[in-house]
């Protein structure tokens, strides 16, 4: 990716088109007399996901297929968060799920950083939090509340593993690396 | 012979798998429980080499959004399911908004871009609604999430096929752009269906009856198809509780 824009085929006459000024209808610059929309692209400043796998040098094993090579390639810095750092990954170990180090720039080994969400192949989602989550959501006072005892009153990283994180989960996750 | 006893979702699934053709390319999306089982009930009666895409699913050749786009682009769909809180008579869904001034709805649903692409690429489209009333079937959607047709300037790579509703069944006149009821379930009548659709049926005089489930469709359904969604986590809970019940 890094093109200014996509044409996509579809959404016309749609209210969603009327309303976005990232796309509109253009002809064909090649003259078949048909229009498209085009899309403009995305360029995001940083590009932050998370992956089960990532080496020293930056290769990265999402651990599944997801769109991180587009991400990577739209976005001009890319973090990575990873549940291992391993010596060196290659990507043969990563079919279908390979981000080359010459797309990231950072690695961060930062295990349950998906959480409460889940890592597919190490955990699910935290079911008990979401729906604290979902409950704190409801209103502005409810959701600042949340915002502060789960991000602003958090130390770092560490401590919201430790606050946050199933005893259990981590339990698990020790004895796997054990 | 007594008539055999069904429930809406389970006719709506039958008169879905009956348009699946053996050999073609037939998806849903993500929340789509009835269509799932449809695509499930065509493989394992007519259309046995049917290839069948279920997003989110373990039904899926591929992992990422980006390959299915670029199937629909491509124009290798022949099949997908669509369904709208609003559908009119010009085959436009609405699965944005409601209320009458766009910039301040009085609901909002989730919306969604994939079907606002589908709709155009895929040959064939089938529309549901599980609720059939004045306030579902509308002469106007409030808000387009998709058109039911196209300048012809435009790449348009498909049009919609059918609307499948617990009532009745609607085809898509692709000249005239306007659906026309194409025929009526037992025990309703053409007035019901008039009395809950908020447009003009675009039909004179009588119109058919649906054909019936058969019982080896309704038996495939329930002993082939429900323990199939419960064993692989297709919609499981949903199969569980709504199909043979």
């Amino acid at each position: 990716m890094g093109v200014p824009y996509v044409p996509v085929m579809g959404l016309v006459g749609t209210d969603l088109l009327a309303r976005r000024d990232d796309m509109v209808m253009s002809p064909d610059p090649f003259g078949s007399g048909k229009s498209t929309v085009v899309a403009k692209a995305m360029r995001p400043d940083i590009a932050v996901f998370h992956v089960e796998k990532a080496d020293r040098y930056g290769n990265v094993s999402c651990g599944y297929p997801v769109e991180a090579v587009v991400l990577s390639e739209a976005a001009t810095h890319v973090i990575v968060t990873a549940e291992t750092i391993v010596d060196r990954l290659t990507e043969k170990e990563a079919v279908g799920c390979f981000v080359p180090a010459i797309l990231v720039d950072s690695v961060v080994h930062a295990p349950f950083g998906a959480h409460p969400g889940a890592m597919t192949s190490c955990y699910g989602i935290d079911k008990a939090h979401m729906t604290r989550y979902a409950a704190a959501a409801k209103d502005e006072a409810s959701f600042a509340e949340y915002v502060k005892s789960c991000v602003f009153d958090v130390a770092g990283h560490e401590q919201y593993v430790e606050r946050f994180v199933p005893r259990e989960w981590r339990e698990a996750a020790r004895s796997r690396v054990a | 012979m007594t008539a055999l006893a069904y429930n809406d979702s389970e006719y709506i699934a039958i008169l879905m798998s009956r348009e699946v053709r053996d050999g073609e390319v037939s998806a849903c999306g993500a929340l789509s429980q009835i269509p799932a089982a449809a695509l499930l009930l065509a493989q394992a009666t007519h259309a046995p080499n049917a290839e069948i895409i279920l997003l989110n699913t373990v039904f899926r050749p591929f992992g990422t959004s980006r390959q299915f786009h670029f199937l629909c682009q491509r124009g290798e769909l022949g099949l997908f399911f669509l369904s709208g809180v609003q559908i009119d008579r010009h085959a436009n869904y609405n699965l944005h908004q409601l209320g009458p001034d766009k910039q301040h709805p009085t609901a909002r649903f989730p919306g969604g871009y994939g079907g606002g692409m589908i709709y155009y690429m895929a040959k064939r489209t089938i529309l549901f609604r599980t609720e059939h009333t004045r306030r579902t079937f509308v002469e106007r959607v409030d808000y387009i999430s998709s058109a039911g047709s196209s300048p012809p300037d435009t790449i348009r790579g498909g049009h919609p096929h059918q609307v499948i509703t617990p009532k009745a069944v609607f085809g898509f006149d692709r000249a005239a752009g306007i659906l026309r009821l194409q025929s009526v379930h037992s025990p309703y009548t053409l007035d019901d269906i008039r009395e809950n659709t908020g447009f003009d049926l675009g039909v004179d005089g009588a119109v058919d009856t649906t054909p019936v489930p058969t019982q080896e469709e309704l038996r495939v359904l329930r002993e082939v198809v429900r323990p199939k969604m419960i064993s692989t986590g297709t919609y499981g809970a949903w199969a569980e509780k709504t199909i043979g019940v």
